[in-house]
This record gives structure tokens, C-alpha cells and sequence, in this order.
């Protein structure tokens, strides 16, 4: 797709140029990837131009191009700041001032008019001014993302409640949030539809009444971790639209109010009850029992069995479609009844349940083809024969995860291989039947994406050859102790799987300087972990540094042979790097404060037991990063050695110090 | 203390005194008159006790306690069945009654039929004749209905009693005072007199007194308004009373606002209360000394249960005026008072505290003072509230209305929103009509307390919420 305007523009200019602006949007419209869309703009000046005026959702991940890219795009709707958290209410009013197609012109600010959704996840300097100005500039948001915001209390809530259109809003894990900014936003944003309140602490029953008095077109409301009782569940009862629920870990909520469910919430579709300590079968009966057209039922770590009384209500649910029980015990007859009355079931979540047998597996696909992710993490008593049988009945399987199922060999990764041609994602972790040939069999899966093969002893470089000639679209592999890999197979890799963004090649010792080398030809990777590689050198680091463009998550620790001339280089062109473990590192204390001034997008470093620096080099360090870093883990007597200066800054800036 | 003990001992004690019967009794008595006893029964019982120690005293000496309390229990038992007897439904009683009636028909008959002959003959009259002869007629038209209408009631109210227990039913008794049940009444006047009788020794008695003396008999009284409330309610769970079902009274301004409703007649000394009256009317003379004298009026006039009373406030335009198109009566006089004072009323009681809040009813002031700086919870609107969940409800029930961020107002109001300020001028209202309804319910609770004391009107505090509260709910958008 993306070759098509090139070629043709090798082949005449002219038709390139013939093309009307109409034409070209739609052909733009058509790339999916970001990677196209870039190569799209590079093509030519009206490329660009089509590129600009047609772009609708941008995320930023450097802070400082904001301005600019804002004034590019006029039509922007969704714009994605949560790559870089420094935002702060300065940085908003600059924007906002100071932005435009002229500088000093009416349309100022004009790039928020249209913005429908904003993406503020982790923008911990984002204040109530900051986002007061947001929401007055952008009069059609109606999505709002502040999840993580450790910052965001009750003001920024009222802040935000200004914002009347607003349909959806994620306010995970916003601490500080009490009662009184939920009512704030509950009276101000009355159309809400989707709102997340997870780890919202200081939410009570009171405030969930009163939103869900205010705000009854709610679809989506999810309050797990919360410490609400079953008088809230009586107030979520009453919403009519209500179709997902999500009551995750909620330790105060029993089958009491389970009850309230039971008789309300007439439009349920999905419930999560998982980790509900309270929570027992005949809880979930009464909301079985209330609603038959539910799709899917959330249940793991709340049930230790699988009863009869339940089985006999989930024979009502014919249209379920995702059932987890994780945790519980269950009988190879359930299976039976399971598969005989839920045949449009598409996701089964068996982790860890015990009772799992070849003979329930067997029974269970007999009837449920339609699966497409099952998880028997942790089923040891799973053999080739139920992954057989699986492979043969279940042909549309995406995602199998049969961690910890040690007694599956290359006969059952045969079957898959044969049969399963669209599966996606596969962690055989701690599995160690899989070997050389069980990897041919399964890379026989072209699409498969997602391969975890952590702690799998048995496969060698021959093994790993074969995902890399066939499994081309993989972006994570997973080789955690694959003491048998080195660097032939990393050769393989990096000829294959170019996708690849996401590596684990912890502890795999026989990975040398050479096997890093290739690491460094995956242009896509960002997310490399390699501790205690014993053999590797600031040579490698080196090719992975100047290869790996976008690495943005680097975990080296115990990585003691790399010398300075690595991280100088790390220092260098890793700039998006985000997160560091340099922990057991021998990094000098010049080198420590060129990575740490250096790379400008650094949040979260750990830098525990450095042999080779001082005090005054982590010192220099975090004056260097003090800036933008937000998490930092420090060996813990540097606490008195550190100046009580540096310490009081980083805490000021909202850094969260680790000391071990 | 059991009844039984303490009628044994009292046996016990006599026997080393052996005198005679009747000196002994009224020492007696007034050791049970001790006003901090809680026992109902005490009193009334006391016939029947008399009765006995007089017949059998000698043979009482001889047994022992046990063989005593026999027929002590069935004595008082059967006097309990008697005075439930009378109470239930009593053909005689009502045939007399309807025999009077129809002999005062048949006497207003008469009456017009000489007014209209005498029409016919003399024309010339003048008016003054004409007048007094309706006065007349009118008279005793009501005197008529009344009488129908106790009679009924006192069917009405039978029915009831059999299915309530014998407590209650000698709680009744009281209630029905004089007029229908004359018997009854006899007897529990009796076991009432002698008390009072005791109380009235003191000339002119200051209140502590007063209440103490009364005591015994507002115990009595207690239960039986208790249970004309308990009544009262059940006839207003129901209540969509229907206009004309209702006889509406209006004050005047002027009445609703005088310190005073109860006034002496003969030095014009005014009380707020009936009863202080009635206590203060002893010290003009032993008339005022009777038991009939010391009884609540309200007690005889109150004989019809069934004439429902409610009130219309004065000020024309006011949803409690009758002349409003969705008129709502208030219940009770004390509404009427409160309900006129805090709507039609300047506020002149500031809280000496915040030196902001106004009130024109004193108690509200008063509660509002035990509370005021406690209320940390703040509306939108400025009003505060001392309970999270109470903010909580007013915010449900007033769209648009949030809780105010405490300091947000300083800090936000340079960037230029205040729009809690922009609320507030438009809703000072609110305020209002959200104290009230929390003051109405302190005062409900406080009026329990005085309830046995002040007059049954006042016992039915404005509970409800339509006197106060939520009448104004609707006025403001």
C-alpha cells in the first residue's frame, strides 16, 4: 500500500500530481500502520500537506515539537499526551495562548475547538488551573483520559466538570478524588457514559448514589478496588443503560448486594466480580438468575468451587460469550454442562483452576468451536492429548496459555501447528516438553504474534531459526532462561522478525557482543530486557544504542562487563528512552550523568549497587535528570550521603524515591 | 417496683399498727401520689384496694402474701374488665343518648314552628327578635351535631379498643371524658381527685409545682395521647383529605403572633400554655380548684375524635391560604405559628456566631446555634450541612447544585470562574427552605418532651413534612 505513490511517482510525476486532494485523502485514509502514514508525509510537500489536514489523532511523545505539531494539524479530535508527563499548567496556557496558524491572531488556541478526546494519563503536574483552561478551550471533548494522575483531587475534578459534553472519563488511579469531586463531576457531566473509578480510595458509597442518580446513562462504570458496600450496588441497581460492570476486588461486597443486581441493571452485558472476597456462587446465582442475556461473566479468585447450583443457572446463559473462573475447582462434569448450553462461548479462563482435566478439556471443545482464547495456566495435569483435542475442534484459537503445563511436547504443538493457523499469541513458559521441533511445528502458525517461551531449556538457536524464517509478524518473544539460545539465534531473529518491539533475553548467558549486534537491526524494537548477560561489552550496547532507535525501556541490570564507551553511547542516541535499570552496572560517574542529563525523556531510573560511581556522581546525576525524572530507586544508604537539597527537589518535582 | 410487692408491704406494715382502715388509706395514698413513681396503675387501682381493706382487713392480716395477691389481681383485674366493658360499645348508653337527641329535635322543631307562626302574625317585629331566635336555632343545631357526632365516635372508637390491649383501655378512659361515658368518667375522676386535691394546698403554686402535682395525671394523660396520636397518624397516612371533609380555621395575624393565647379572666394575666392557666386559676378561688376546673378543656371539647381540624395561614397568596388553588391545610396551630413566622415574617434572631444566618422562630435559632460552625460540608448554593451525607441529599434533590470545594472560591476566583458565587445570589432561597426542614424535626423531637404538659393541639408537632419543608421545594425552579 504504501509503495503505490512512490512508484507511481517514479514512474510520472504527473500522475502523482493529477491526483485530486479527495482522492489522495482517501488513499491516505486506507494506511493503517503509523509507520505508513510516515512514509506517506516523507513522499512529497503535498503529501504533507494531505497528511496535515486530514490527521485527526496525534500523540506526542516529545513534549518540546507540541507547539508546532499543534499549529500543523487544524483537525485534530484525539490528542494523546500521555507519553510525556511534564505537561503542566504553564505548558497549558502556553498552548493555549500562544499557538495558532499566526501568532497573535483571533483563532489562538484554535487547534482545541475541535478536540473531541485527550489523553492525560500520568500528567502528574496538570493542575486544576491547567485543566480548567483545557476544558473552556475544548467545548467538544467528550473524552477524557486523567488516569494516574496522583495529582488529581477534588479541584481538578470541578476543573474538569466544566467540560458538559464529556461521554467518557478514566479517572483510575486518581488518589486524591473524593466524593466531593465524583459529585462535581457527576452534576457537571451529567451524559457521562463510560467512567472508570479504579483505586479511586477515597470513593464511598455516597458518592457512587449520588452519580448514579446524576448520570443515568451511564454504560460503563467500573469502581473495583474501591471500598464500597452493597449500599452502592443497591444505587448501581437503579441504571437502566448499565451494561459493563466492573466490581473487581471489591472487599466489601457480598451476595447481599448481588441481589440488587439481581432485580436491576436491565441492560448488564458484563460483570466483574474477581477477587471479590466476598463474593460466593450463590452471589453470583442471583445475578445468573437476573440476567440471561449476559455476554460475559468475570468470576476468577472469588469461587472455590464451580457448584452445581450455579452450573444449573449458567445453563440459562446461552448467549455467554466469556466466562473466567479462575482459581475455582471444577468437575469434568461441569464441563459437560458448560459446553452442552454456552455454545457461543468465544474465551474461557481456566488459570489455575484445579480439576482440569484431558477428559474436561476434551468434553468442554466438543461443543464450544467457537473459542478463541483459552487459559489453562497452571492446569498441570493438561497433556498433548487435550491440546489436541483442542487444536483439532477449536480452529479460530487466538490465544492459548498453557503456562506451567509441563508435561505438553512437540505432538501437541503439531496439532496446533496444523490446525490452528490464526493463533496469535502462545505463552509456553516454564513448558520444558517444547523443543527444537515442537518450535518448527509451531511456527507453522504464520500469524502468530506473541510467542513466551520463558524458562523453555530445551530449545537451541535450530528452534529459534524456525520463528524467525516463518513467524515474520511477531512484536514479542519472550527467552527468560533460555540458556540454550545465542547469538546464531538472535541472527535468525533479526532477519525474520523485523516486527519485533518487545525482547526478554534475561539470563540467557551465550549471548555475546555478535548476538547484541543483530538485536540492534530490529529498527521496531522498543522494550529490551538482558539482565546478566555476562559476556556482553560496551560494544554491544553500542550497536543495540545506535540500531534500536526507538528503544524506550532498557533493563541491563547485572550487565557488569559493559563499560563506559556503551552507556556513552546509550547517552548518545537512545533518545527516547524512558526506563533504565542500570543496577550492578560498573558505570562511571561521567558516564552516569551523561545518560541521566542526557536522554530527555527519561522518567524512571534504578540505579542500585553502581560499583564504579561515587556519591558526588549520583548526585550530579539527579541534579542532571532532576528535571523530568519521576521515579528513581537508589541504594538506601545513600539517603544520608545524598545533600538533603537534591532530595527536597526531587520531591518537590513529584519524584517518587525507591531506596533498597 | 411490682404493683404485687408493694401492696404486700403495705399489708406487712399494717399489721403492727391495726388501725383503722379508712386513716390509714389516704396516708396511704399519698405515699403512692409520689410523683416520681412511673406507675400508671397506681391511682386507679386504688378503689378497688379501699374497697378491699375495708371489707376484709382483719382476714388479710391472718394470710400470708401470697393468698392476698389473689384476690388482690382479680379484684383490680375484674375493675380493669368493667372499664373496658363500659368502654366497648354500650347499647344502653347509646340509646339514652339517641333518645336525647331525638327529644332536642323534637324541641328545635317546635321552636320554628312557633317562629313561624308568630311571622305570620305579627310583621312589624323588630329585628333584634328575628336575631336572637336564629342564635338560638344555630345553638342548638350544633349542640345537636355534636352530640351525633360523640356518639358515633364513641362507636368509632370501641371497635378499636377491642382489639387493643387492656392497657390502653384503661389509658382510653381519660379519653373519653364526661359527656358520653358519664360512669367512667366517675371513676377515674376519683382515683384523680385526691391527688390533685393534695397538689392544690400550695396557694399560688410556681411551675415546678405545678408539674409535679399535674404529674401523675399527665402520666395518665400521657397514654392516652399517645395513643390519640398513634389514631391521629393513621387518619393522616392516609391524608389527601378532601376539601370540605376538613373544617379549616383562619387566625388572624394578630393571634398568630401574640406572645400569649391563653389569657386569665379575671386578672388578664396571659400564659402560652392551658395548663399554667388552669394552675394559675387555683389562686383565685377554690371553684377553680375541682377537678372538672383542672381538667384540659380541650379533653371535653375534644369528645368528637372525629371532626378533623386543619388551619389556613392569613397572608392571601400563601400555598397555606385557603383561597390558594392547591391549598394545603396545616395541621395544627403551632404550624400555623412557625409557618407564618418563617415565611411571612422579617428574621429577626441573628446567630450571635457566624452573625449570618437569620431566623424568625427563636427554636430555630437556638438549634441552629448548637450546631452553627460545625458544618464544614458546603452547597454550591451556601448552604452548609454538619453531615456529609445530608449535603449529599440536598445535592440529589436540587439540580445543578455541587459541593463547594472549601478555599477553591479564593484560589480559582483570580482565573476568573466563581460560578459557586454566580449561584449563590440566585439561591438564597434555598437556604431557607433547607433550614427549615431540618429545625421542624429538631422541634418534633423536642416537642415529645413537652407534649404530656402542653395542650393535645400542640402534642401533634409539625412532623409532617408539608407544614414546613418541602412546601417550598416546588415554589423555587
Amino acid at each position: 500500500m504504501l509503495l503505490k505513490p512512490k512508484m507511481l511517482s517514479f514512474q510520472s510525476s504527473k500522475n502523482v500530481l493529477s491526483l485530486t486532494e479527495d482522492l489522495l485523502v482517501r488513499i491516505y485514509e486506507l494506511l493503517a500502520a503509523e509507520s505508513d502514514r510516515k512514509s506517506f508525509r516523507l513522499v512529497c510537500r503535498e503529501f504533507r500537506r494531505i497528511d496535515s489536514l486530514t490527521r485527526r489523532h496525534l500523540r506526542v511523545i516529545r513534549i518540546e515539537f507540541l507547539p508546532i505539531l499543534l499549529g500543523k494539524y487544524p483537525r485534530l479530535q484525539s490528542l494523546d499526551l500521555s507519553a510525556c508527563p511534564r505537561i503542566d499548567d504553564g505548558v497549558v496556557s502556553l498552548l493555549l495562548t500562544r499557538v495558532g496558524p499566526g501568532s497573535n491572531s483571533p483563532s489562538l488556541g484554535h487547534w482545541a475547538w475541535g478536540l473531541k478526546s485527550l489523553v492525560l494519563s500520568r500528567a502528574t503536574g496538570l493542575r486544576f488551573s491547567g485543566l480548567e483552561m483545557l476544558t473552556r478551550a475544548c467545548p467538544c471533548l467528550e473524552s477524557v483520559d486523567v488516569s494516574y494522575c496522583c495529582g488529581f483531587g477534588d479541584r481538578e475534578a470541578a476543573a474538569l466538570s466544566s467540560a458538559v459534553g464529556l461521554r467518557e472519563l478514566n479517572m483510575d488511579k486518581c488518589l486524591q478524588l473524593t466524593d466531593v469531586g465524583l459529585a462535581k463531576i457527576a452534576v457537571g457531566c451529567s451524559k457521562l457514559e463510560k467512567l472508570s473509578l479504579k483505586w479511586c480510595m477515597e470513593i464511598t458509597d455516597l458518592g457512587i448514589d449520588l452519580l448514579c442518580k446524576k448520570c443515568v446513562d451511564l454504560k460503563y462504570l467500573d469502581v473495583s478496588y474501591l471500598k464500597v458496600t452493597n449500599e452502592s450496588l443497591h444505587s448501581i441497581a437503579s441504571l437502566l443503560k448499565l451494561e459493563v460492570l466492573g466490581l473487581m476486588a471489591c472487599p466489601l461486597i457480598d451476595d447481599v448486594g448481588l441481589q440488587f443486581i439481581e432485580r436491576g441493571c436491565p441492560s448488564l452485558k458484563v460483570i466483574d466480580v474477581s477477587r471479590c472476597e466476598g463474593v460466593s456462587s450463590s452471589g453470583l446465582i442471583y445475578v445468573v438468575r437476573g440476567h440471561r442475556n449476559l455476554l460475559e461473566l468475570n468470576a476468577g479468585y472469588c469461587l472455590s468451587e464451580l457448584s452445581t447450583a450455579l452450573l444449573h443457572q449458567m445453563k440459562n446463559l446461552n448467549h455467554l460469550e466469556v466466562i473466567r473462573i479462575d482459581g475455582a475447582r471444577i468437575s469434568e462434569t461441569s464441563f459437560q454442562v458448560i459446553s452442552a448450553n454456552c455454545k457461543s462461548l468465544v474465551e474461557i479462563g481456566l488459570s489455575k483452576c484445579v480439576g482440569v482435566t484431558n477428559m474436561g478439556i476434551m468434553r468442554l471443545v466438543s461443543a464450544c468451536i467457537n473459542l478463541r482464547v483459552l487459559n489453562l495456566t497452571c492446569c498441570h495435569s493438561i497433556t498433548d492429548t487435550a491440546i489436541s483435542a483442542i487444536a483439532y475442534s477449536c480452529r479460530s484459537l487466538v490465544c492459548l496459555k498453557v503456562e506451567s503445563c509441563n508435561m505438553i511436547t512437540e505432538k501437541g504443538l503439531c496439532q496446533l501447528g496444523s490446525f490452528c493457523l490464526l493463533l496469535e499469541e502462545i505463552d509456553l513458559t516454564d513448558c520444558c516438553g517444547v523443543n527444537d521441533k515442537g518450535l518448527e511445528y509451531l511456527s507453522r502458525c504464520s500469524e502468530l504474534s506473541c510467542l513466551k517461551l520463558g524458562l523453555c531449556t530445551n530449545i537451541s538457536n535450530k528452534g529459534l531459526s524456525y520463528i524467525g524464517s516463518n513467524c515474520l509478524k511477531i512484536h514479542e518473544l519472550d527467552l527468560y532462561r533460555c540458556t540454550g539460545i545465542g547469538d546464531d539465534g538472535l541472527e535468525a531473529l533479526s532477519n525474520g522478525c523485523k516486527k519485533l518491539r518487545k525482547l526478554n533475553l534475561s539470563y540467557c548467558n551465550a549471548v555475546s557482543d555478535r548476538g547484541l549486534a543483530y538485536i540492534g537491526r530490529l529498527e521496531e524494537l522498543s522494550d529490551l530486557e538482558m539482565r546478566a548477560l555476562h559476556k556482553i561489552t560496551g560494544v554491544g550496547l553500542e550497536a543495540v544504542a545506535v540500531g534500536c532507535k526507538k528503544l524506550a525501556d532498557l533493563d541491563m541490570k547485572h550487565c557488569e562487563k559493559v563499560g563506559d564507551s556503551g552507556f556513552w553511547a546509550l547517552a548518545y542516541y537512545s533518545k527516547n528512552l524512558r526506563q533504565i535499570n542500570l543496577s550492578y552496572c560498573g558505570i562511571s560517574d561521567m558516564a552516569l550523568c551523561m545518560v541521566m542529563g542526557n536522554l530527555s525523556r527519561l522518567q524512571e531510573a534504578k540505579l542500585v549497587h553502581l560499583s564504579n560511581s561515587t556519591v558526588e556522581g549520583v548526585e550530579l546525576a539527579l541534579r542532571a535528570c532532576c528535571a523530568r525524572i519521576k521515579k528513581v530507586k537508589l541504594f538506601a544508604p545513600l539517603r544520608f550521603m545524598l545533600s538533603s537539597e537534591i532530595l527536597e527537589i526531587l520531591h518537590a518535582r513529584g519524584c517518587i524515591i525507591r531506596w533498597d | 417496683m411490682d404493683l404485687k410487692e408493694r401492696v404486700c408491704d403495705e399489708l406487712q406494715k399494717e399489721v403492727p399498727k391495726g388501725a383503722s382502715s379508712t386513716n390509714f388509706n389516704t396516708q396511704h395514698q399519698q405515699k403512692w401520689e409520689d410523683p416520681s413513681s412511673t406507675l400508671d396503675y397506681s391511682t386507679r387501682i386504688e378503689p378497688p384496694f379501699q374497697a378491699f381493706n375495708q371489707t376484709s382487713q382483719t382476714q388479710s392480716l391472718l394470710l400470708c402474701n401470697n393468698q392476698i395477691k389473689v384476690p388482690m389481681q382479680d379484684g383490680s383485674i375484674n375493675d380493669l374488665l368493667q372499664a373496658s366493658k363500659i368502654q366497648d360499645w354500650d347499647p344502653s348508653a347509646m340509646l339514652n343518648n339517641l333518645s336525647f337527641l331525638e327529644q332536642k329535635i323534637h324541641q328545635l322543631q317546635d321552636l320554628v314552628y312557633l317562629i313561624i307562626a308568630r311571622k305570620g302574625q305579627v310583621l312589624g317585629r323588630p329585628d333584634e327578635l328575628l336575631v336572637q331566635q336564629q342564635q338560638l336555632v344555630t345553638a342548638d343545631l350544633t349542640s345537636i351535631i355534636i352530640q351525633l357526632i360523640s356518639t358515633a365516635g364513641s362507636l368509632l372508637s370501641s371497635v378499636k379498643q377491642t382489639l387493643s390491649a387492656a392497657t390502653t383501655s384503661l389509658g382510653q378512659c381519660g379519653e373519653f371524658g364526661g359527656v358520653v361515658f358519664p360512669s367512667s368518667a366517675q371513676r377515674l375522676n376519683d382515683g384523680v381527685q385526691p391527688q390533685n386535691a393534695g397538689g392544690s394546698k400550695v396557694s399560688e403554686p410556681p411551675n415546678s409545682i405545678d408539674i409535679t402535682s399535674n404529674n401523675g395525671n399527665e402520666q395518665n394523660n400521657h397514654i392516652v395521647e399517645e395513643h390519640e396520636l398513634k389514631d391521629e397518624e393513621d387518619a393522616e397516612e392516609g391524608e389527601n383529605l378532601l376539601p370540605g371533609t376538613y373544617e379549616i380555621l383562619q387566625l388572624e395575624k394578630e393571634e398568630i403572633l401574640a406572645p400569649h393565647t391563653h389569657f386569665c379572666t379575671i386578672c388578664g394575666k396571659g400564659f402560652k400554655r392551658d395548663a399554667n392557666l388552669r394552675m394559675h386559676m387555683r389562686g383565685h378561688g377554690d371553684e377553680y380548684k375541682t377537678p372538672g376546673a383542672l381538667a384540659k378543656p380541650t379533653k371535653e371539647s375534644s369528645s368528637e375524635p372525629t371532626i378533623i381540624k386543619r388551619y389556613s395561614c392569613p397572608y392571601a397568596g400563601c400555598k397555606r391560604n385557603k383561597d390558594h388553588k392547591k391549598f394545603q391545610p396545616l395541621k395544627t396551630i403551632l404550624c400555623v405559628k412557625n409557618h407564618y413566622k418563617r415565611t411571612h415574617c422579617d428574621k429577626s434572631y441573628i446567630c450571635s456566631r457566624c452573625n449570618t444566618k437569620k431566623f424568625s422562630v427563636i427554636a430555630d435559632l437556638k438549634t441552629h446555634e448548637k450546631h452553627c460552625g460545625k458544618d464544614k460540608w458546603l452547597c454550591s448554593c451556601g448552604t452548609t450541612f454538619s453531615r456529609k451525607d445530608k449535603l449529599f441529599g440536598h445535592i440529589t434533590l436540587f439540580q445543578g447544585h455541587t459541593p463547594a470545594i472549601p478555599s477553591d472560591e479564593i484560589k480559582v476566583a483570580p482565573a476568573g470562574t466563581s460560578d459557586g458565587a454566580t449561584n449563590k445570589v440566585g439561591s438564597v432561597n434555598f437556604n431557607l427552605s433547607s433550614y427549615v426542614s431540618s429545625e421542624s424535626e429538631v422541634q418534633s423531637s423536642s416537642m415529645d418532651i413537652k407534649g404530656g404538659i402542653d395542650d393535645a393541639v400542640g402534642y401533634f408537632s409539625p412532623l409532617s413534612f408539608d407544614t414546613c419543608n418541602f412546601g417550598g421545594f416546588h415554589e423555587f425552579p
